[in-house]
């Protein structure tokens, strides 16, 4: 399948571009940027990222375990002091907080890893070192009949360069 | 058209990190500081192992003939050990400060000096982390502080604020690591596309494959925010976990409410006063001056004097409510601090860290880095001071005259103190050469926006 590669200076023309070929049916694109901008955020995923839910579980988890493990230690080993309660839940407040800081933030990572897919062995065909430097590309799967119309559709958007990457 | 060349193919013909023309200016400008080392850079690594080196002699020293050789002697326990520790991790906080709390608030001037900060912050925490363990004596016994039974079935004592600390400082250092890789890993590929040998390798490791897909950039973005999210109370956390510490006993000059806020001010001073220490001389080494200007300076000089009012507002409460309180221990305690035996570390915190800074209410001087520079070692020495004064002083002078006593830093603990700079400074420079000290991406985002908007804001 052709892949088509168009290479942009600035985020907004990019937008433009991918909403139309989404408008027009093409599904089977990405977007490369040297950083990240508002415009390219949902050009692509409409969806929320889905790294929310990992902090989320994550964050839970932590208080869970975090209050768990220590109400079970001080049961476990019960040393009564003047008739107190032998689990004092204002103590563990701190190192509840901890783990649910601890465990929060090691999930968001693996979040960043999975919903990123992440870590990768092989960089796509269309990846260029040009994205890492300050343009921006968008490539584009397409069928043969469709090159010219995705072509001139990335020039009209005032693309810097078209390229054909796969014939 | 003709097909671009893949990526290896157009990186093949670089050599090392030297850039190529056509490339942008920022990568150029940015990775250049990762540059083959020159003479000088050895000379100064080399110091700083050397110093190193030294403090594990001292350690080993210590080790083997055990606490007494480091001037521990009733009733001082906590020497210079605890007052080190204490004083790293308040440096710490400046980095999550910068990197989380500042970019909740959607400050963008932190872009060019999160990365620098973060770093500072990963290698303080590492530094603050050996202290614990340094000062209990007998290392190999660290493992009585994590959660695990003893032969009789006995766990730790959750209601401690020593355990507390345990996890909180493990938190920090974990989530301080998280965060300062998950910046790095754009810029990573960014000196990946354009490195040879092992660079190359380490580079292509470490950059876990990033493209700057959009889908990776907004789960990226997604993480950084909920980074920030759970770092900001963290970061407040801390260095009032570590202020607990002392707040939770009862010695006179501990015993006080006002110790979390005022470890956590006192800790921003510090962290923010050794990120104008580090970056003063790699803007002027590196020739940075056009990604870190005088105004990224004059907004930490701001946050400096701030933070400075705080910490002399809460030297002066304290002393109000030793009085206020009618306390005899307490009021004795406070008037030996100012006027006993270490009337002289008092007042080089007094005058460092209160009064001294109070000069960046001119215009002037918060843009003078000779100035700033020479004013953040003063603050440096005077926040260690600081931490000398809480702890010696008021463990030197609690409720009972008869068990008064005087402890002295002998030379072995200041070995390890200059080792724990060396340490710092050792890590520092080897970052300096392997990731990029600002945050390319970052200072792209806002050049390209810039571009896209005709430069005008």
């Amino acid at each position: 399948m052709p892949l088509l590669v168009g290479v942009f200076d600035t985020p907004g023309p990019v937008r433009e571009v991918a909403d139309k070929l989404h408008g027009r049916g093409f599904g089977d694109m990405e977007i490369y940027s040297p950083a990240p901008f508002p415009e390219l955020d949902d050009a692509i995923d409409k969806k929320p990222s889905r790294v929310r839910l990992f902090t989320l579980i994550g964050g839970l988890t932590g208080v869970t375990l975090g209050f768990a493990m220590q109400i079970w230690m001080a049961l476990d080993w019960p040393l009564n002091i003047g008739g107190k309660p032998m689990a004092s839940i204002p103590a563990y407040v701190v190192i509840g907080f901890e783990l649910t800081i601890l465990l929060g933030g090691l999930l968001t990572f693996l979040g960043l890893l999975a919903v990123g897919r992440l870590p990768r062995v092989k960089l796509d065909p269309a990846y260029s070192v040009r994205f890492s430097g300050e343009e921006i590309g968008i490539a584009v799967s397409c069928t043969d009949r469709d090159v010219a119309e995705i072509e001139s559709l990335m020039r009209d958007a005032e693309a810097k360069e078209v390229t054909l990457v796969e014939a | 058209m003709t097909p671009p060349p893949p990526a290896e193919a157009v990186a093949a013909d670089r050599v090392g990190t030297v850039p190529v023309p056509g490339d942008s200016k920022i990568n150029r400008d940015l990775l250049s500081v990762l540059d083959a080392p020159t003479f000088k850079y050895f000379a100064l690594l080399g110091l700083a192992i050397v110093g190193v080196l030294q403090a594990v002699f001292s350690l080993g020293y210590q080790t083997y003939h055990g606490l007494g050789v480091a001037g521990y002697s009733h009733p001082i326990f906590w020497g210079v050990y605890i007052v080190t520790f204490v004083f790293w991790v308040g440096i710490a906080h400046a980095g999550t400060l910068i990197s989380a709390i500042l970019y909740l608030f959607r400050a963008k001037w932190r872009n060019a000096i999160n990365r620098g900060a973060e770093a500072m912050t990963v290698f303080a925490v590492v530094t603050a982390a050996l202290f614990p363990l340094i000062h209990i004596g007998r290392i190999w016994k660290f493992y009585f502080m994590v959660p695990y039974p003893n032969q009789r079935g006995l766990w730790v004592n959750f209601k401690s604020p020593l355990v507390w600390d345990l996890f909180a400082i493990n938190t920090y250092m974990t989530i301080s690591i998280v965060f300062f890789f998950v910046g790095l890993i754009p810029d990573i590929a960014i000196a990946r596309d354009r490195s040879t040998g092992w660079r190359k390798a380490l580079y292509t490791v470490l950059s876990l494959g990033w493209q700057g897909t959009s889908r990776q950039w907004k789960a990226h973005n997604r993480t950084v925010l909920h980074l920030s999210g759970l770092a900001t109370p963290l970061v407040l956390s801390v260095h009032s976990v570590v202020s607990w510490d002392f707040a939770v006993s009862i010695v006179p000059g501990w015993h006080a409410t006002i110790f979390a806020p005022y470890f956590v001010a006192g800790a921003i001073f510090s962290g923010f006063a050794m990120v104008l220490t580090v970056m003063i001389p790699v803007r002027r080494i590196f020739g940075l001056e056009e990604y870190l200007t005088d105004y990224h300076f004059e907004n930490m000089s701001r946050f400096i004097l701030l933070t400075s009012c705080i910490v002399g507002y809460a030297y002066g409460i304290e002393y109000f409510i030793a009085w206020y309180s009618g306390v005899e221990a307490e009021r004795t305690s406070f008037f030996m601090r100012a006027f006993g035996p270490y009337w002289i570390s008092t007042w080089i915190m007094i005058s460092c860290n209160g009064i001294f800074p109070q000069l960046l209410w001119f215009k002037k001087l918060r843009t003078h880095l000779p100035f700033l520079f020479v004013l953040s070692l003063l603050i440096n020495i005077g926040m260690w001071f600081e931490r000398y004064v809480i702890i010696i002083t008021s463990l030197s002078r609690e409720f009972e005259p008869a068990v008064w006593g005087l402890y002295i830093p002998r030379g072995w603990e200041l070995s390890i103190l200059v080792g724990s700079f060396c340490w710092f400074s050792m890590f520092f420079l080897i970052f300096l050469k392997v990731f990029p000290v600002v945050a390319i991406a970052e200072v792209k985002e806002l050049a390209i926006h810039d571009k896209a908007h005709g430069g005008a804001h």
